[in-house]
């Protein structure tokens, strides 16, 4: 990493308008394209200070700061476009949390990162909708709660009430949603309303190591730890009358469902075991990087082709987790207003990926190109008319679901032609961390963030409440910072805004 | 095989011919040469009449040259089929009054008449608004003249394929937009019916699959 002082960095760095800043070539060594994060003043401060700490002398090791991550992806072989930083952007492993990156297929010499997509592959968010209005659940809302968290196992080590065994598991990696389907876990509609339809065709389960089969197989149909939860959530607010209104969120007040999870043990560890392949064909191919985790391979050679048939069956994997939380929330809300989750509207509004790698089309200066698009902590977000959304959201774009943290609110926003020529149709993906998980441990009390939400109203259960701090809503982001910029930058749109009343954990 | 030609040429026999046999091959061509076509003079054609004899195949392939025959080197049916055809041209040729008022019975289609549901297909691609609205999109579209309007709009579709975005004149923006407008609604509605056939189906597979189950006791909550 070029050693420098912060003044001298920041003439790398220029403000294009209001919410957008350009990374210069040079900041980083080697970069290919020029890199660019969008921000509105208060994140702005947050990432200009990040820089700042890390030029301060004795600073090396650690954390590189997402600016310098953005930068350094702008260096790796066969990038187009630009390296887009999300305003929920913050450090993580190789590629920022919160950075999307498109390579070029036809160039042989593209590469695929696992680190680009991130150790939590195709984790996700699912919103379900009901018919019910606050004041039916505000009764009832402890038991439900209760309820939600007997049918969902939560925490790091649970274990799923959804009995699956070895076979079913090859199955369900190479079917995705299909096989909840076929098992009758979920609706025809839930597919429609999936990306990709809940399947990634390219899925090979012999391309899984058994080790993280046996992770995998107990822990289907759990929620899992971290900042991962299902929430019973409110409509706040309606931004977009007419495309909440083709979401089936016709009023303020309306409950809705979110489920925040991903492929749990399953996809870290194949993450791990192409972390491993990648830097023996690194070594092979000579492909030089910037960082050391920025470990990854020619999208052309074995390993490349393995990580990524092992990464469509952890996307599977995921999809299949996140029905059978679909499953299991429709039979609590049966239980709880003894109806059937028919008769309560519990259709799902939509589910994305934000952390997976895909091959999509787009128009890189005025020709069609097949890319290998990296979204680590961003949202697919395609605009209206695009052939890869659902005919119900063919007018309105597709709906781009953003989980807040813990006890604050969450946003539906939809895609926007303009996304789709900036950011390769990406945007934001939550509120993003501010403080790493042990300075939040150290720092916050989990007896005052708990007394908190409950002063809120809002109603919470977890399975390790020692670990809550590291998710309360001081060590992120604010949620609403990161939409507003998204939405003022024009790369999504914001549509409607949801506030939680019941929480369950990990 | 030949039935219909040998008919027309009234042929005695034409429900019987086999071409396959040389004999009746043979004396065939001797008969059309006698009866209609007459390249010949009568004593010319002494190499053709001698049916039985070996040096017939070469009296055969000097006939064909005089006729200037274009398949003198196919095989012998279609060697056959020319000759026929020559005979007929021939015999309308003597006889163009008699059959010039002919009328050919339409013969009856095997499949039933198609309507297409397409409205595309049913256009009538020679009236002057199609041929108004064509040149219309042509001059948007820089496409030059050419009398066959099909033609010029298979000019645009091709265009359009090529360059997604086409600049055109943002003051004729809403010639373009509207009829786009209006077949983007359409599209989704034919979309919208497509996807609820595919929900229909598999909620007809899922009566025979489905078997959905739950073992509390495998639960467990983690740290």
């Amino acid at each position: 990493m070029v050693v420098r002082q912060y003044n001298e960095e920041l003439k790398y760095l220029e403000k294009v308008n209001p919410h957008c800043w350009k990374i210069k070539k040079g900041f980083q060594p080697n970069m290919n394209v020029e890199g660019v994060f969008y921000v509105n003043n208060t994140l702005e401060r947050l990432m200009l200070e990040e820089l700042k700490n890390s030029c301060r002398p004795g600073m090396t090791g650690g954390f590189l700061p997402g600016v310098k991550q953005i930068a350094n992806v702008a260096a790796l072989p066969g990038i187009v476009g630009r390296s887009v930083g999300l305003p929920d952007i913050h450090s993580g492993y190789g590629f920022a949390i919160g950075n999307m990156a498109a390579f070029d297929m036809s160039n042989p010499k593209s590469i695929v990162s696992p680190g680009g997509v991130g150790f939590d592959i195709n984790c996700g968010v699912r919103l379900l909708r009901t018919n019910l209005h606050e004041k039916d659940v505000q009764p009832i809302k402890e038991q439900l709660a209760q309820s939600l968290f007997d049918h969902i196992p939560v925490g790091v080590g649970s274990k799923g009430i959804i009995p699956m065994n070895a076979r079913d598991m090859e199955e369900a990696l190479e079917m995705g949603m299909d096989w909840s389907l076929r098992e009758g876990y979920v609706w025809a509609e839930d597919k429609e309303h999936c990306e990709e339809y809940g399947r990634m065709l390219n899925a090979d389960p012999s391309k899984v190591s058994l080790r993280a089969k046996k992770r995998g197989l107990p822990q289907l149909g759990t929620l899992g730890a971290g900042n991962h939860y299902a929430e019973i959530q409110v409509v706040d607010e309606i931004y977009d009358k007419f495309g909440a209104g083709k979401m089936g969120l016709e009023r303020i007040g309306q409950v809705c469902v979110m489920i925040h999870s991903g492929s749990r043990g399953f996809g870290h560890q194949v993450a791990t075991d192409a972390l491993v392949q990648m830097e023996k064909a690194m070594k092979r191919d000579q492909i030089e990087v910037n960082d050391r985790q920025l470990a990854c391979a020619r999208i052309n050679s074995v390993e490349g082709q393995d990580y990524l048939k092992a990464m469509a069956a952890a996307a599977n994997f995921a999809w299949v987790n996140r029905s059978s939380m679909t499953f299991l929330t429709r039979q609590a809300f049966a239980k709880q207003f003894k109806m059937s989750p028919d008769d309560l509207d519990m259709h799902v509004i939509y589910d994305v990926s934000h952390n997976i790698a895909k091959m999509e089309e787009h128009i890189v200066d005025g020709k069609i190109k097949t890319l290998l698009v990296h979204r680590k902590g961003s949202t697919r977000a395609f605009p209206p008319h695009h052939p890869l959304i659902p005919v119900d959201y063919q007018l309105t774009g597709q709906p781009v679901l953003i989980g807040g943290s813990m006890g604050t609110c969450s946003y539906v926003l939809t895609g926007t032609p303009q996304g789709m020529t900036e950011t390769f149709g990406s945007t934001c993906h939550g509120a993003g961390r501010a403080l790493s998980r042990a300075k939040s441990r150290r720092n916050i009390d989990y007896k005052e963030v708990l007394g908190k939400l409950e002063s809120l109203g809002i109603s919470i259960r977890v399975a390790s409440p020692k670990l809550v701090m590291e998710e309360a809503p001081e060590s992120y982001k604010n949620v609403t910072d990161v939409v507003d910029t998204c939405h003022a930058a024009g790369i999504s749109k914001k549509t409607v805004k949801l506030r939680p009343i019941a929480v369950i954990k990990g | 095989m030949f039935k219909l030609k040998l008919k027309a040429l009234g042929h005695p026999n034409p429900e019987n011919f086999n071409c396959e046999d040389e004999k009746e091959y043979r004396s065939i061509v001797l008969w059309l040469e006698d009866q209609k076509i007459r390249h010949y003079k009568i004593e010319e054609r002494e190499g053709l009449r001698n049916i039985d004899s070996d040096s017939w195949k070469e009296a055969y392939d000097t006939y064909q040259k005089d006729l200037v025959s274009p398949i003198n080197s196919g095989d012998p049916n279609e060697q056959l089929n020319w000759l026929l055809s020559y005979a007929v041209r021939l015999e309308y040729g003597d006889n163009v009054t008699k059959y010039k008022d002919v009328k050919v019975e339409q013969p009856k289609q095997a499949t039933p008449n198609v309507v297409s549901s397409n409205p595309l297909d049913n256009l009538d691609f020679g009236s002057s608004a199609f041929v108004a609205g064509v040149d219309r999109i042509c001059a948007l579209t820089g496409v030059g003249p050419h009398p066959n309007p099909k033609f010029r709009l298979s000019a645009v579709a091709k265009i359009l394929k090529t360059a997604p975005h086409p600049d055109h004149n943002k003051g004729d923006a809403s010639i373009v937009q509207q009829p786009n407008d209006v077949l983007k609604l359409l599209f989704i509605q034919d979309l919208r019916e497509l996807q609820t056939k595919i929900n229909e189906a598999l909620v007809a597979v899922q009566s025979v699959t489905a078997d959905p189950r739950t073992d509390t006791t495998l639960g467990r909550v983690g740290r």
